[in-house]
């Protein structure tokens, strides 16, 4: 029995699933305590608890909001923040916050250091910093996924000075390129720390006191994936806005995606839109964005629109609109101002709550504009759908005209043409018409997909994606997120590259006591670089990366 | 966060499965550690600048620029296509403002094609800023436009492309022709008759540095464009002056190369040559990328960039000050006569000699330019190299006169009926239509 819980926005979803059968044992409901996120984890275990044995649950798969709500109210920590920059960009321009020090020292793009790390300034630097109380710390250095000297020579001198609570390493995050976007990830790695282990504290008390000592704990991540607590309490970064991820993944887990879809989850206010290519959901190139600040966090490639259920219905002329305001609850729900959720009553497309009052509300506000009532909510319905339309065409186009790097890439690289739509959310069903009317393509509401959040979390798979690079000239291999490094042979290839990096991430996850399905590891870029000296080879540049392909353990039998 | 002051397009096309050879210059590798660099700088992820992907040239984007003998698909293959088509891909964003200015990063480059193409020269097929222009003038309307080639080799393609239009202006800046390839480009050199002057060539002598450059875009580069008045200007934004490039001589340095494109304020930049790929690119490009969006980049720095190894001898000064009282002439006070070139019953004729060194092709051409009063006039190219027999080439300029359209057609024919020539192709800008026989 596998439990999946979702600290979400207004509600804490959980349910539990019997993996042998694949059905849901049990699901509730209860209200998201922003103060005290422990209590309602704590209150959806205990309604689950009540409906399943403790001792078949082997496993609770846990998304919370907990790092996301710390950063966004501002309860963080002090970070003392040591930057190794080198040529180029300015670094200043990164200064996130009071304790920031950019250290003469500089690595190149292969990986050389063309600068030593200055041990006096780093010693004034970490001196400040401790002056100030800061008791984490984040080493990151420009190019340290290629060579981590200056990371490691940095995190050595903190804990020379009286250990560190924390030290995050940047080359710790990941193996890609993007010096500003390591500096705010491995910044809100420590920011969040304190706070997220404690948390993490919390809940194994808590567990222990529900009879739930023996069960594993993952933790969702915002790209689709989920981690093991152990390692996500050094990267609780990682754990920040998975909840699309949550919802997209119970979609995997209610329907047999196979072609390019389109997910739309109809919420309150938004309406999240989700890409999948031939079945697999599209992940953010890049990384998400805290604040005004890209990071490395990686993310399931999820756009929102302001259009949902409690979106308010306008008239501006000729043109009725809906959202991306919210003028509180609908008509249907004793509300003042008429919604989406309103004209969809009015239609008929459903029967939510009053539906009296939703038809005379919009009659009255129809009257007032000299429409009638039943063109008013047709038109508010139809223009939600195409809006939902045109973003998610403008999120393909992106997607398609997206940067690539070789001929055959540009020439024959696959394109997404979406092939069917799936809808989950509230007014999921209401909306089903409309949508297919806007799109003219298939569109499924995918049953119980009111607890598919929950759904999602519970049957996550672990992932974790890493990087290799190596140079053969300079006889080295690197994997940074595993701070792994040895000595390779002139002869060392991209199979070998392959074979190695496939062999240290099932061996890294088998270590921390979440072994990987091999079934389920990709490598999605692999490419090697003859090197050339004076017109003649001098080694080979090999770049690897792969993942756990995000999914689910299993499908739901309905 | 960094917010860029002009709105900057980058077309980055490394084409990591292309190069002449594994071991050649133009090879996989070339753009590899550039974009390591852009990467690692976060330089898309600041607010204003943003990458795009390239489009590919049709052979019709090819045909309304080159005469390509046999035909384009023999001379260019796909990696030329699209590295034309990231350039007209940039000029595209500048032209219907998405962006204020666009930096086409691609590889294979262009300079040394000419308007005749037999094989590949310089490393270069098709000319890919001719390329650009014209599909901006085929769909923009006629413009007038600047070229300003900060490569290290005397882009002699894109001279001889526009040897005669007067309504684009092209200067560059190179080492001296007596000590590099292709040998050419002084500044006697300055256009054909009805385009006196709109040819200028700047030598440059092996080991001018920063401040050799920087003297003559202020003195020379500068003025002149003040009074030309371009409606676009483009840089072919070569990087082999760098001090640390492989096969040339020159000590210009990343600060510099930036410097150069915030005095420049070019619309679009094209990528040309550049071969110091671990030295100099990732730090040039970064620095020109920077300047482009208006952006600082006074830590743009090569590691191995020492100033006093780096600085001009004086002697190299004082040359330098020399050619800058000398150059400005050829625009302000271009000669009475075309230097090259004899007249001969109403045409203008030059014989050229054009020598592929990638591909070890010998071509025989000779240039003809009807003088008309009316228009800059036809120009019919006659060649024959060691690869193809005689061939024919008309080009008809968007404002050719009437007589020039006629006599385009009437040679035509004559050649038709006589035979002579093995293939003939018609560019007529001016009614767009684009024939080609025996093909
Ligand atoms: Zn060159
Ligand atoms: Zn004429």
């Amino acid at each position: 029995m596998i439990l999946g819980i979702d600290v979400g926005g207004t509600h804490t979803d959980a349910v539990a699933v019997d993996l042998g059968s694949g059905r849901i044992a049990a699901a509730c409901k209860v209200p998201t305590d922003h103060e005290d996120l422990l209590s309602s984890i704590v209150a959806a275990l205990t309604d689950i608890l009540g409906q399943v044995d403790k001792a078949s649950v082997s496993q609770l798969n846990l998304s919370t909001t907990l790092a996301t709500n710390a950063i966004v109210q501002g309860k963080t920590e002090d970070v003392g923040l040591l930057v190794s920059a080198g040529p180029g960009i300015d670094p200043d321009n990164y200064m996130l916050c009071r304790d920031y020090h950019v250290l003469p020292g500089a690595i190149d793009h292969r990986g050389f250091e063309t600068r030593r790390l200055d041990p006096g300034e780093l010693d004034r630097a970490v001196a400040a910093c401790r002056g100030h109380g800061c008791r984490v710390f984040a080493a990151v250095g420009k190019f340290s996924v290629r060579n981590p000297v200056h990371e490691n020579a940095i995190r050595r001198q903190v804990n020379k000075s009286g250990p560190a609570d924390f030290v995050t390493a940047g080359h710790e995050l990941g193996g890609r390129l993007n010096f500003p976007r390591r500096i705010a990830t491995a910044y809100f790695n420590c920011a969040v720390w304190r706070l997220y282990n404690t948390f993490a504290d919390a809940v194994h008390e808590a567990l222990d006191r529900l009879g739930l000592g023996h069960v594993a704990v993952n933790v969702l991540k915002a790209d689709g994936g989920t981690s093991p607590f152990v390692l996500s309490r050094r990267l609780p970064v990682q754990s920040i806005f998975s909840g699309p991820a949550a919802s997209v993944m119970g979609i995997i887990a209610l329907c047999d995606i196979n072609f390019d879809s389109i997910i739309l989850d109809i919420g309150g206010t938004t309406t999240d839109i989700a890409v999948f290519a031939s079945g697999a959901p599209l992940v953010e190139h890049d990384g998400i964005h805290i604040g005004s600040h890209p990071t490395l966090v990686r993310a399931l490639k999820v756009r929102s629109i302001g259009i949902g259920g409690d979106s308010a219905v306008y008239v501006i002329g000729d043109l009725v609109r809906v959202g991306p305001n919210r003028l509180g609850p609908c008509l249907a729900a004793g509300g003042r101002h008429p919604t989406l959720t309103d004209a969809l009553n009015c239609i008929g497309a459903c029967a939510h709550g009053d539906v009296q009052a939703s038809q005379q509300g919009l009659a009255a506000f129809a009257q007032e504009r000299s429409l009638s009532r039943e063109a008013l909510a047709q038109k508010a319905v139809d223009f939600a759908a195409r809006a939902i339309k045109d973003e998610v065409r403008d999120l393909v186009r992106e997607i398609n005209e997206r940067p690539v790097y070789t001929i055959h890439e540009l020439l024959e690289g696959q394109r997404i043409v979406p092939r069917k739509i799936y809808i989950m959310g509230g007014p999921a069903q209401a909306m089903r018409q409309a949508v297919f009317q806007a799109f003219s393509l298939s569109v499924e509401v995918p049953g119980e997909a009111a607890v598919a959040n929950a759904v999602g979390a519970a049957l996550t798979r672990i992932t974790r994606g890493i990087e290799l690079f190596a140079d053969t000239e300079k006889g080295a291999m690197f994997i940074p997120a595993l701070g792994h490094r040895e000595n390779v042979p002139r002869t060392y290839g991209l199979k070998d590259a392959e074979r190695d990096i496939k062999n240290q991430l099932l061996g890294h996850l088998a270590e921390l006591g979440a072994p990987a399905d091999a079934s389920a590891f990709q490598i999605t870029q692999a490419s090697c670089f003859n090197m050339v000296k004076d017109a003649a080879l001098s080694g080979k540049n090999i770049r690897v990366k792969c993942q756990i392909t995000p999914g689910v353990v299993r499908t739901l039998r309905r | 966060m960094l917010k860029a002051g002009k709105r900057l397009g980058v077309v980055f096309f490394p084409a990591y499965d292309w190069s002449i050879s594994p071991t050649h210059p133009e090879r996989e590798e070339r753009l590899l550690y550039t974009q390591d660099q852009l990467k690692e700088e976060g330089l898309f992820d600041t607010e204003g600048v943003r990458e795009y992907k390239p489009k590919v040239a049709s052979r019709e984007d090819v045909e309304r620029v080159h005469f390509c003998f046999p035909d384009v698909d023999a001379v260019a293959t796909r990696s030329h296509l699209i590295s034309a088509g990231g350039a007209m891909t940039a000029a595209g964003l500048v032209m219907e403002g998405e962006r204020d200015r666009a930096f086409a990063l691609v590889r294979p480059p262009g300079h040394h094609a000419m308007k005749v193409v037999h094989g590949s020269r310089g490393f270069c097929n098709i000319n890919i800023e001719a390329v650009m222009i014209e599909w901006v003038r085929e769909n923009y309307g006629p413009k007038r436009i600047a070229v300003v080639d900060t490569d290290c080799h005397h882009g002699d393609g894109t001279q001889d492309i526009y040897w005669h239009d007067p309504d684009v202006l092209f200067i560059s800046l190179h080492q001296d022709g007596r000590t590099l390839y292709p040998g050419t480009g002084f500044p006697r050199d300055c256009g054909g008759p009805k385009a006196m002057g709109r040819t200028v060539n700047i030598p440059l002598p092996p080991g001018t540095a920063d401040e050799g450059f920087l003297m003559v875009m202020e003195r020379v580069v500068m003025p002149i464009l003040e009074d030309f008045k371009p409606e676009l200007v483009i840089n072919s934004a070569g990087q082999d002056n760098h001090f640390s490039d492989p096969i040339t001589n020159m000590n210009f340095s990343a600060q510099g190369y930036a410097r150069l494109s915030e005095m420049l304020k070019p619309d679009i930049a094209v990528l040309e040559g550049g071969y110091s790929i671990q030295g100099a690119l990732p730090y040039v490009n970064l620095g020109i990328c920077l300047a482009m969006a208006g952006l600082d980049y006074s830590c743009v720095r090569e590691p191995q960039y020492d100033p006093k190894a780096l600085a001009q001898e004086p002697r190299l000064s004082e040359y330098i000050k020399e050619l800058c009282d000398l150059v400005p002439g050829v625009y302000f006070h271009p000669p009475a006569e075309s230097p090259d070139g004899f007249e001969a019953k109403g045409w203008f004729v030059r014989h050229k000699d054009i020598f592929y060194d990638t591909d070890g092709i010998n071509e025989a051409q000779t240039e003809s330019l009807l003088l008309c009063d009316h228009c800059r006039g036809l120009v019919k190219y006659e060649s024959r190299s060691s690869k193809n027999p005689p061939c024919l080439g008309l080009d008809l300029p968007i404002k050719a006169c009437d007589r020039c359209r006629d006599m385009a057609y009437k040679i035509l024919e004559e050649s038709q009926i006589k035979g002579g020539y093995r293939y003939l192709q018609l560019i007529n800008r001016k009614d767009r239509d684009y024939l080609r026989y025996g093909f």
